[in-house]
């Protein structure tokens, strides 16, 4: 018996008792309402963030004579462009904020996340064609599959085809091949009208990128649900019964669809504490104040503000030298924090080893760019921007120190001083940087798919003809 | 041939001993003691890790508190060597400044104290801020979420007793009771037992509330017993009581789903099969779509262009105030100007123009705010009309609100800030416009915040609204049931 002919009968039953198209069709529909909706939030998010940027630096040009400090103030906003597949998998984007206000003094961080202004539902999470695949699709898996082997062993027809003398391992390729097929049936079209909605969702100038991104997070995806079709094909070798098969697949299913994001993060949180906002603060602003202790000292002799030995002409130089002092001490704060989230999610990929969900989840977000480090890269541009309006402005101060002895902050910087300001032009890294970045979570998926193989080769080499 | 059996005197007794029988027959199986066993352990989990979490913001809350009193109590101390000369003040560090100790020099937190039955449902505690600094800025620059929390555990959601009840117990309900009558029937023993003179409706009874009483005590009475919640004003009972009749209605719901689903008769597999897609969709499809639903229905106005708008609103105020931002600091070399004289104090220019701009932008931006409000709010009347299509979103939201961490308490906590916001201005915009300086005397009446609790009746109202919302599909289902049982086959 060919391994085709064992796939087109299994793949054939699967029609025939109607659990593709009822099991199948749920999934579709849900795949297609999400792409919709993601694809229509995208369009307006992508439409307003460019509009408000690009007003943002408008305004900035056409401001009037004033004086810099006053400019860097007010300063601009920077507003993190949503990501062409995250209409694919928003990511942790609801939960994070999409404007950074680029202000004078202090690196702000990133504020206002859709789930400020969402009910409480949204901790049943959001649909989105990545939520549908990583929790329903594994449950799609069992549905289909849990009585590949349990079922024929029930029926008797297992064993007369064993004692045929076909090998097992040609069975259980041939059964891997029908679901593989099964799922192929419904996932192909929703993966083709994806990648149109993809590569017409793009700007003329991410498309290809977004293309590559949008194949490796597929890729992705096949491995997850081929984990889940070794999986289910091995319990269902090593089940007696089917009963027996699709109770243990449904408990797994809960496991690792349910409990397990919940339980890991918390334990990761465990492992790696953050500080919480006062302890975060109170650090960061103590060695803020002995750092620019320490300038003023070096500088100016004398660590006290604005006496005798340090008048205010010197505002404009005392403030470059805060600001400039300042950065690295930002730098290894924020740095620091965001290491700890990294090494909580570094957790959560490594049980991905066993819990596929959790890989499958930072490799999907970090292809779709929503994940941490493509915000971490989006933060550090604002923040480099942020320092550059900053030093360009303090700079204009040196320059025009106290023209008139008494008036410091009299003097008013002409028009052409905003132009030297340049725009927030921000483009996300590429997919490779991407792929770079999730090269753990993927071999992880790799070595969770070689285990289920090996489970299930080892599950039906056990079956015996009589 | 069970329904022609009349009534019988004796069916209570009846029943007493197929609960008994019934139990006999649970404890000698083991899928008893591994969901008893279960359940009890992820209880104690979700209990322990709700406890945990629950305590380390209350931990973070009290130290943020004590932070705020410590500072106010430094800066009273300086005020007063201040006056008594033998300090001198600085020009961004002076309590006796009222338009500093407004801004965030002297600002206070507004804090949203953890309820008695917090730990029970964390819900939306680590979405919603539960502290504001509150200062003379815009409320649109404080109240803001200014938590440190990764985003992918923000994402992933809490292992909180609400999660073990709305998620998991449908499932152990699932696993004691999908074969409840199919089992009896494809052992034989249906029809010996229906030889009796017992009617099936006896049968079945007995047989959930034993199912029942393994269940429902774990979930609802250890945990009052356990944490000891009983309070002396009565409030905590009340919300106990709510909470213990909020998860015994949503587990009724999930039993008459059991019954009617073994009431059309199918076999035990296709029972599971049924139950865990009716799981699938209500549990974990439902919430999500109607989550979609309600947020395309009342979309929330745009966050960006609140961005932008309290840019253009700054940026306007700036230039109104231009003249006193270009004014200079006076105090260089003349460090007596900071020092009060005759209960006045000089502010300079340029601090008096930051307190005039946030003045004008928290006015002008309040009417934007106000729409968010409103849509939120909104947002939620729409939750409390159509969540009867999830029981599972009825149940998660009347649990958070007993445990305080809905978003009707939360909106209540951002209503008493904005008016704490008020008061804070109103004790300092008059003594900064009039150059009054601060004295000691005067920080004892700073305002304080001070949580109101919603009213018990509030409370109340919701967890009948929703216990209605369960009790309801429950009765469908039973009168589903009793319709199919009528012409259930025994054979």
């Amino acid at each position: 018996m060919s391994l085709n002919w064992i796939a087109r009968r299994e793949f054939l039953e699967r029609l025939r008792d109607g659990r593709l198209y009822w099991a199948g069709g749920l999934v579709l529909v849900l795949l297609l309402t999400a792409l919709a909706v993601g694809w229509a939030h995208q369009r307006d998010a992508r439409a307003e963030q460019h509009a408000a940027q690009a007003m943002d630096y408008r305004d900035w040009l056409q401001q009037d004579k004033r004086h810099p400090h006053d400019a860097a103030h007010q300063g601009m906003h920077a507003f993190k462009p949503e990501a062409a597949l995250a209409m694919m998998d928003p990511g942790i984007n609801p939960y994070i904020g999409s404007t950074v206000w680029l202000q004078a003094h202090r690196q702000s961080e990133v504020k206002f996340n859709a789930a400020q202004d969402a009910t409480g539902l949204q901790r049943f999470g959001n649909l989105s064609v990545g939520w549908i695949l990583q929790v329903l699709g594994p449950l799609l898996v069992i549905v289909l599959g849990f009585n590949a082997f349990a079922g024929e062993r029930e029926q008797g027809i297992l064993r007369q085809t064993l004692s045929l003398g076909v090998p097992p391992l040609r069975l259980l390729g041939g059964k891997a091949l029908a679901l593989a097929v099964s799922l192929a049936v419904l996932l192909v079209p929703a993966a083709i009208i994806a990648t149109i909605a993809v590569a017409v969702g793009a700007g003329p100038g991410e498309r290809l990128d977004a293309l590559l991104r949008l194949a490796a997070w597929a890729f992705g995806y096949a491995i997850y649900l081929g984990i889940f079709v070794f999986l289910v094909l091995g319990v269902s070798a090593a089940s007696s019964t089917s009963r027996m098969a699709i109770t243990v697949l449904l408990a797994l299913w809960i496991g690792q669809a349910v409990m397990a994001p919940r339980v890991l993060s918390e334990l990761s949180r465990a492992w790696f504490p953050s500080p919480t906002r006062l302890e975060f603060d109170q650090a960061l602003n103590a060695e803020r104040k002995a750092v620019s202790d320490e300038v003023w000292q070096k500088n100016f002799g004398t660590t006290e503000r604005w006496g005798r030995d340090v008048p205010l002409s010197k505002w404009g130089l005392a403030l470059q030298l805060d600001d400039q002092s300042s950065y690295a001490v930002y730098d290894r704060h924020y740095g620091r924090l965001w290491n700890t989230w990294e090494r909580q999610q570094t957790v959560q990929e490594w049980s991905g080893l066993l819990l596929p969900i959790l890989a499958i989840r930072s490799f999907s977000m970090g292809m779709a760019g929503t994940d941490f480090a493509h915000h971490r890269s989006f933060t550090t541009e604002a923040e480099l921007h942020r320092r550059d309006i900053q030093d360009l402005m303090s700079k204009d101060l040196v320059a025009h120190a106290d023209p008139l002895g008494d008036r410091h902050f009299a003097y008013q910087a002409p028009h052409e001083l905003w132009a030297t300001v340049p725009p927030f032009d921000y483009h996300p890294p590429g997919a490779g940087w991407a792929l770079l970045h999730q090269a753990r979570s993927l071999a992880v998926l790799c070595v969770a798919l070689l285990l289920a193989v090996a489970f299930a080769a080892f599950a039906t080499v056990r079956q015996r003809a009589l | 041939m069970s329904m022609t059996i009349p009534l019988q005197p004796s069916q209570g007794r009846r029943l007493l001993a197929v609960m008994r029988q019934e139990c006999r027959l649970m404890l000698a199986e083991r899928g008893l003691w591994i969901v008893g066993a279960l359940f009890l352990l992820l209880v104690a989990y979700a209990l322990g890790n709700g406890l945990l979490q629950t305590a380390h913001r209350d931990r973070a809350q009290a130290a943020v508190a004590q932070a705020d009193r410590d500072t106010r109590a430094a800066q009273r101390v300086q005020l007063e060597a201040i006056l008594a000369g033998t300090a001198q003040p600085t020009p961004f560090q002076n309590p006796a400044d009222p338009s500093r100790m407004a801004s965030s020099y002297g600002g206070h937190h507004a804090i949203l104290p953890t309820a008695p039955l917090g730990p029970v449902a964390l819900g939306q505690s680590d979405l919603f801020p539960s502290q504001y600094e509150v200062t003379n800025q815009s409320r649109v620059v404080f109240m803001n979420p200014s938590d440190i929390e990764s985003p992918w555990h923000l994402m992933s959601g809490h292992f909180d007793l609400a999660f073990v009840i709305v998620y998991l117990l449908p499932l152990l309900i699932f696993a004691l009771s999908y074969n409840l009558l199919s089992a009896e029937r494809e052992n034989g023993t249906l029809r010996l037992l229906l030889s009796q003179p017992l009617r099936l409706r006896t049968l079945l009874a007995g047989k959930l509330s034993v199912r029942a009483a393994v269940l429902l005590p774990v979930a609802v009475l250890l945990i009052a017993r356990q944490v000891g919640w009983v309070d002396a004003s009565g409030d905590v009972g009340g919300a106990t009581f709510w909470w213990a009749l909020l998860v015994g209605a949503y587990a009724l719901f999930w039993f008459a789903l059991v019954v009617a689903v073994n009431a059309f008769g199918a076999s035990s597999a296709t029972n599971a099969m049924v139950l865990v897609i009716a799981w699938v969709l209500l549990v974990l499809v439902a919430p999500v779509l109607l989550n979609l639903a309600v947020t395309q229905a009342s979309p929330a106005p745009s966050r960006t262009e609140l961005a932008t708008r309290q840019r253009v609103v700054t940026a306007e105020a700036m230039k109104r105030h231009a003249d006193l931002l270009s004014a200079d600091y006076q105090h260089v070399g003349r460090g007596a100007i900071l020092v009060p004289r005759d209960g006045k104090i000089e502010i300079a220019g340029r601090a008096l123009a930051m307190y005039a701009i946030e003045r004008e932008v928290d006015e002008a931006i309040r009417p934007e705010l106000d729409r968010f409000e409103a849509q939120q709010a909104h947002q939620q009347v729409l939750l409390g009309r159509f969540g009867v299509v999830s029981p599972a979103a009825v149940a998660y939201e009347g649990m958070t609100a007993l445990a305080g961490t809905g978003a009707r308490r939360h909106a209540r906590f951002d209503a008493q800030t904005v008016a704490y916001h008020e008061a804070w201005k109103a004790f300092f915009f008059p003594r900064i416009e009039a150059r009054n300086a601060l004295m000691p005397t005067d920080f004892d009446r700073i305002p304080a915040f001070a949580w109101q609790e919603e009213p018990a009746s509030l409370m109340r109202h919701q967890a009948v609204l929703a216990v209605l919302q369960l009790l309801l599909p429950s009765l469908l289902l039973f009168g589903v049931a009793a319709w199919r049982l009528r012409r259930f086959s025994v054979a």
